[in-house]
């Protein structure tokens, strides 16, 4: 029975490209690819009109804003929480873990809820106001910064802690100092991380109607106006390439660890600059919030939901469960190979060119801004509604964010290994696949599985093009304002995301678990969130 | 010898890496005035090197001498900034025809095999698909792949492991779970897979025992008969006498090039005290 080498591994999810390469043209309906054609061509054409750019320039200010106070709320609550759900630190305080245990298990139903469902149930329930994002955006994505700060506790040698210990210092006291140092760059490098999160998360919520850029890109793309929304899309990607350029530049200066292997110990430096970056937030979050006009006490006074008769529950019963459920994971499996498997193809194919590269660079980054329901709506334009339409929306998103990953760690690769084949006069494609390919390709898998889970939690995103699953059939409830039926598919949607959540981490584990020399497993990879 | 052992799959037949019959070359490896800037100082200042079919050629000189970037610069991983390469009797492709010089420039280098000191095995392959490494650059993608997908021409891997008294049972072994002193066969056993014409080795002996040092050696040089040649860095006095010639660099430049009959004890302290 033939079994595949590393390198092998990282094209087997490409293999899903067969299967869509193959339905696809069943799918193509070219009704509107003169639009196609309009839209690539007011690439170079945006609108430069002032009142449009004022427009742009404002939602963009709101999404920014909605983006920074919904990540610095998601930090707060996400390190007291990561803390408190760390069995390190109650081990340390009262000997035992179980409060621990407890606290991970609440918190994974925050986590596996999609920032959407929560702004669209909190629009529903408080209205449109600017502090429905930020909670939105705040809950799911504390949720997550407490998971991933727990599990870096938890890994961390406590040789050290333990000596403190010992010597008869305070349990908090000992945490700080035998944990504080190493944990700082990890936490701090994941944080920036989170924030391009929550820029992208904002622009999404905004297309839904929540405000922000957002909302005028999806108006913009509805009424065909391709200049107006390339002049949305252009003042978007310089806030993204600022953002992802201002905090790739603070990482390298404070010697922060790289987002593909966090748990790598990193010196970190510049502790002064650090803090004083960190205090100047404070009065920066508290301005935004001021000038978003931000009333947290709005979110105390729901409105009154409509009353369910039992014609409702008949209907909740009798809705196709197991389609459903099947057609999501279907979405899932084919966006997440696509993904997966995309990006390590396309590096391959255009690996010798620094133009190529470059040009690979620009569509990545491009996929990364671009939200999944926008490139839904806009593959319409050729394409009928369903599962496949759905699959290459998200996947187009997620190769924008594997794709820079990947990038990432095959620059920061060793080089030996490809040398030696060069020098052996391998080609240049072939050599990059033997050998760096070789190095990275568990690392890069397991990220793949992660990201895998987040495909399963984003899959509500693209409901929006019919028939693809839970996600249709979600939206569809929230307008139509059929609470029971919303309450039941969130219910079934956080199962399956918790569900995913558990195989996605037994994958990353077997993954990341490589034996050394002496029979034994060691964990290579790092952690995600 | 080894010839008849590497050939194996091969119906005993010398192969020809390059495509073309492998004709007798006034000179398998010319290296004229070489220039490589360094970070503060250069690496190579105007090194001149020619090496002829049959000559085992040592390469001394103090640690950071220029010895690692020589052999570099000689099996075209690195570009000089300044001076000309040549592999096997023809001058470097230059012009216009960049795809085709590129093809062309892989097929030489497909006959020139490097043994590095720090080895550049695949960690994560097994010794079988390590092996096959040197054979990829005639094989392309179909093979290469496959290769990485069930076991490939086993009965001339094994054949190598065999000469270099391995077991071919390590065959399917990942390479990260071999000893020191296997790993460091196995990246021989990949080079005579290769099936050079030059051999340029950068201090393969350094972490050897006497008597693996010994054997490693008697191989190299046994392997560099005419057509083929050897060019090798090393520390060891004691092992010149096995060379024909000895080529001494310090701070980049070629301080001699000589006979190894005619390097005496005070050339190479001479050599070394400089490089203090």
């Amino acid at each position: 029975m033939p079994r595949p080498a590393p390198p092998l591994w990282l094209l087997l999810p490409a293999v899903v490209l067969v299967p869509v390469g193959w339905m696809l043209p069943q799918l193509i309906h070219g009704g509107g690819l003169n639009l196609i054609g309009q839209f690539a061509l007011a690439a170079l054409q945006p609108s430069l009109n002032p009142v449009v750019l004022h427009s742009v320039l404002t939602g963009l200010g709101t999404t920014v804003a909605m983006a920074l106070l919904g990540w610095s709320c998601s930090l707060v609550f996400g390190v007291a929480l990561g803390i408190a759900s760390s069995r390190t630190v109650w081990r340390t305080c009262i000997g035992r873990a179980a409060p621990a245990v407890l606290i991970r298990r609440l918190l994974a139903l925050p986590r596996s809820i999609h920032e959407l469902l929560w702004g669209l149930a909190l629009l529903q329930l408080v209205g449109l106001e600017p502090i429905v994002a930020v909670v939105a955006i705040a809950i799911p994505f504390a949720a997550l910064v407490a998971r991933v700060l727990s599990d870096l506790i938890d890994a961390q040698p406590v040789a050290n802690l333990k000596a403190l210990c010992n010597g008869g210092a305070p349990a908090g006291i000992a945490l700080l100092t035998a944990l504080g140092p190493p944990l700082m760059p990890q936490l701090l490098s994941y944080s920036g991380y989170r924030l391009e999160c929550a820029l992208r998360s904002a622009t999404l919520l905004g297309v839904f109607g929540l405000g922000g850029l957002g909302t005028e890109l999806r108006l913009t793309l509805q009424s065909l106006n391709f200049p107006e929304l390339w002049s949305g899309l252009w003042v978007l990607l310089a806030a993204m390439v600022a953002l992802e350029g201002l905090v790739g530049w603070l990482r390298r200066r404070w010697s922060m660890p790289q987002r593909f292997n966090l748990r790598v110990a990193a010196q970190g430096y510049r502790s002064q600059e650090v803090l004083a970056v960190t205090a100047a937030l404070i009065p920066l979050v508290l301005l935004v919030a001021h000038v978003l006009q931000l009333n947290p006490a709005l979110l105390l006074h729901w409105q009154a939901l409509p009353d369910l008769g039992e014609a409702h529950w008949r209907e909740l019963a009798a809705l196709p469960w197991m389609g459903l459920i099947a057609n999501t994971l279907l979405l899932t499996l084919v966006a997440a190979s696509l993904a997966v498997g995309g990006a390590p193809c396309l590096l391959l194919v255009v690996a010798p060119w620094p133009l190529g590269r470059l040009g690979l660079r620009g569509l990545w980054l491009l996929g990364r801004l671009w939200p999944p329901p926008l490139t839904a709506l806009l593959l319409l334009f050729v394409l009928k509604p369903g599962i496949l339409t759905a699959a290459l929306a998200l996947a187009f998103h997620n190769l924008g964010i594997l794709g820079r990953l990947l990038l990432e760690c095959v620059e920061s690769a060793d080089l030996a290994a490809e040398h030696a084949l060069l020098g052996l006069g391998v080609g240049p494609r072939l050599a990059l696949f033997y050998g760096r390919f070789s190095s990275l390709s568990r690392t890069y898998l397991a990220y793949g599985a992660y990201r895998a889970d987040v495909i399963l939690r984003e899959s509500v995103v693209v409901g929006l093009v019919g028939a693809s699953g839970l996600g249709s059939q979600l939206l569809e409830a929230l307008s139509s304002f059929a609470w029971n039926e919303l309450l039941a598919l969130v219910v079934v949607y956080a199962g399956l995301t918790l569900l995913g959540e558990d195989l996605s981490d037994r994958a990353r584990h077997q993954l990341l678990e490589t034996p050394d020399g002496d029979g034994h497993t060691q964990e290579v990879g790092g952690a995600w969130g | 010898m080894i010839r008849q052992t590497l050939n194996a799959d091969n119906g005993g037949k010398p192969s020809k890496p390059g495509g073309k019959p492998s004709e007798p070359a006034p000179w398998l490896l010319d290296l004229q005035s070489i220039d490589l800037s360094g970070e503060d100082k250069p690496r190579l200042a105007q090194v001149s090197l020619r090496i002829h079919p049959g000559e085992r050629v040592a390469l001394v000189g103090p640690s950071g001498a220029g010895k690692s970037s020589l052999i570099a610069v000689a099996n075209g991983l690195i570009q000089p900034d300044g001076g000309s390469v040549s592999w096997f009797g023809t001058p470097h492709p230059r012009g216009r025809h960049r795809h085709r010089q590129r093809r062309q420039r892989r097929r030489q280098q497909a006959r020139i095999g490097t043994l590095w000191q720090d080895l550049r095995l695949v960690e994560q392959l097994s010794v079988q698909q390590n092996l096959n490494t040197a054979r990829l650059a005639h094989w392309g993608w179909g093979k290469g792949l496959l290769n990485l997908l069930t076991p490939l021409e086993t009965q001339a891997c094994s054949a190598v492991l065999r000469h270099l008294d391995l077991d071919p049972a390590l065959l399917p072994q990942p390479v990260s779970a071999l000893s020191g002193g296997q790993r460091q066969r196995v990246a021989l056993a990949r080079l005579l897979r290769q099936e050079p014409l030059v051999v340029l080795a950068d201090e393969p002996l350094a972490h050897l025992d006497p008597r693996l040092t010994e054997k490693l050696l008697a191989l190299l040089l046994d392997y560099a008969q005419a057509p083929r040649a050897l060019l090798m860095s090393l520390h060891r006095p004691d092992l010149l006498p096995g060379f024909d010639r000895v080529v001494g660099l310090r701070a980049g430049q070629l301080v001699f090039d000589r006979p190894a009959s005619q390097v005496g004890r005070e050339q190479l302290e001479a050599l070394y005290a400089s490089g203090l």
